[in-house]
């Protein structure tokens, strides 16, 4: 796919910002497409589509939503619990809407391995197969998450 | 060479201004005293700066189509950011935002309510008094702070209207959290604080239909207030109160609330517990809120009722409240959530 972040307003909205105190880049030293091409080349290697992981990603969050902060077993070794929050924030790219931001946080039991996933990050995989940077709160780890979830 | 005003016409002309044309429509109505909801400083990425406009709109830009239903858009509802003044126009605004204000408070009180929401105290200064209705909420700005942005979030006023020279407000702090890691990590007792409003119109109606209110989290403010309220007023109405939680350390207000109990036979409270471990000394309701209403009212197709929290709690209980038989249009919710 053309470059999604070759655009001045979503550079800067990549960065901290009054709606993201951390950003999406974290403290990742990399550009933004560099991000991108080192996480497709990830999904590439480990034998998984992006469409894939995205439904499996999907799926675990509204299991958990659900479940209202109840614990939920995703598969043996594997929780998720969702964690409550009120109001919602845009993507930082422009025309892509608001997003809840309650989080799902998932946990390899015997490990500690952890993503957190939420409703933006979850998007901007999907349409832009961003998975942010290193060092976010929010980043999802193509490699984690597939063993999490895959 | 002066440019080409526009007239603006509000409500049928219960304010009328002129504008110059090119300038946005939120920038007119601040300027002209009318402060509209907003986070994003008129970016269009919010969406909270929202305004039906009943003639004159121009054509929706792309931010509005991404922010307003289509429902919304059919009802020609547009985010007063993206309007730029081209022509007079006729716009429609909740009376709420019409009579909204910006107030400077100080800090009187702050309280650690459970490990992750606090409860502030704010005495308002200039001006000195708010009028509310119970379930409103405000806007309250933090300041640049650790090299952070300002930023401006939203919450339900914990404190009753008769009460006019404070406002009370639960915070719940969210992880990285721009305005809540400010108000947990820096703001200090005696500190000024600012904030607009009373905005919304989330508030308990006129009927005399028993209510049924459905909160988790900070989620309990409005109903504070409600239940203040409806107290201090002498006003019956059967009330019952979810209030969902994971522990009894996520619990506040309970003393409280259990006094009311006893003191108004019309009230009920029912705190529910999803993660108490079995062998605690917890007698009361234990599962997910949605099965505890479910249980206690397996027909409520004569109440009202009222719902603060998550997204998530709020599309758990339009389910179970409309499968039991409430119709969709007396379930109220906060439209921030």
């Amino acid at each position: 796919m053309a470059n999604p972040t070759n655009n001045e307003v979503v550079k800067t909205n990549l960065h901290a910002s009054k709606f993201s105190a951390e950003g999406f880049l974290g403290s990742d030293n990399r550009l933004p497409e560099e991000i991108i091409a080192a996480d497709e080349r990830t999904m590439i290697e480990r034998g998984i589509e992006l469409k894939k992981l995205v439904s499996l990603l999907k799926s675990a969050y509204e299991k958990a939503r659900e479940a209202l902060g109840v614990e939920i077993e995703l598969r043996s070794g594997i929780i998720a619990v969702y964690y409550e929050s009120m109001g919602r924030i845009p993507s930082p790219f422009p025309g892509d809407g608001v997003f809840e931001k309650g989080e799902v946080v998932i946990t390899e039991t015997q490990t500690g391995r952890q993503i957190i996933l939420t409703p933006l990050a979850i998007h901007l995989i999907e349409k832009y197969h961003f998975f942010q940077g290193t060092g976010c709160r929010h980043r999802i780890d193509p490699a984690i998450a597939i063993e999490l979830v895959g | 060479m002066e440019s080409k005003k526009f007239s603006i016409r509000i409500n049928d002309g219960e304010r009328t201004f002129f504008a110059p044309a090119g300038e946005s429509l939120l920038s007119v109505l601040f300027k002209n005293g009318i402060l509209v909801p907003s986070a994003c400083g008129g970016n269009g990425r919010c969406g909270f700066c929202r305004v039906k406009i009943t003639d004159g709109a121009p054509d929706f830009t792309d931010s509005e189509r991404s922010l307003i239903s289509e429902s919304d858009r059919l009802h020609r509802v547009h985010l007063s950011c993206q309007v730029r003044i081209e022509s007079d126009l006729k716009i429609e605004l909740p009376a709420s935002t019409l009579n909204a204000k910006r107030f400077s408070g100080i800090l009187e009180e702050k309280l650690l309510l459970t490990s992750d929401i606090v409860g502030l105290r704010i005495r308002l200064v200039n001006p000195e008094e708010i009028a509310f209705i119970s379930g409103q909420y405000i806007q309250l700005r933090s300041p640049m702070y650790d090299g952070r942005e300002s930023s401006i979030r939203a919450y339900s006023i914990a404190s009753p209207p008769s009460d006019r020279n404070h406002v009370e407000l639960n915070i719940r702090l969210v992880p990285n959290g721009l305005c809540s890691t400010w108000i947990f990590q820096h703001l200090q007792i005696g500190q000024k604080i600012n904030l607009t409003g009373p905005y919304g119109d989330f508030h308990l109606s006129g009927s005399s239909a028993p209510a049924i209110f459905i909160a988790g989290g900070s989620g309990m403010a409005p109903f504070h207030s409600i239940l203040h309220d409806l107290i201090g007023r002498k006003i019956r109405r059967d009330v019952a109160f979810f209030f969902g939680a994971r522990t009894q350390a996520d619990l506040f207000y309970v003393d409280e609330l259990n006094r009311f109990m006893q003191e108004n036979p019309w009230f009920q409270f029912i705190p529910a517990l999803s993660n108490e471990p079995e062998d605690s000394d917890w007698k009361n309701e234990r599962g997910l809120i949605t099965d505890v209403v479910a249980r206690y009212f397996p027909d409520c197709s004569k109440h009202e009722a009222y719902l603060c929290g998550s997204p998530g709690m709020i599309d758990s209980c339009l389910k179970v409240l409309t499968r039991n038989g409430m119709p969709k249009d007396k379930i109220y919710y906060d439209k921030f959530a």
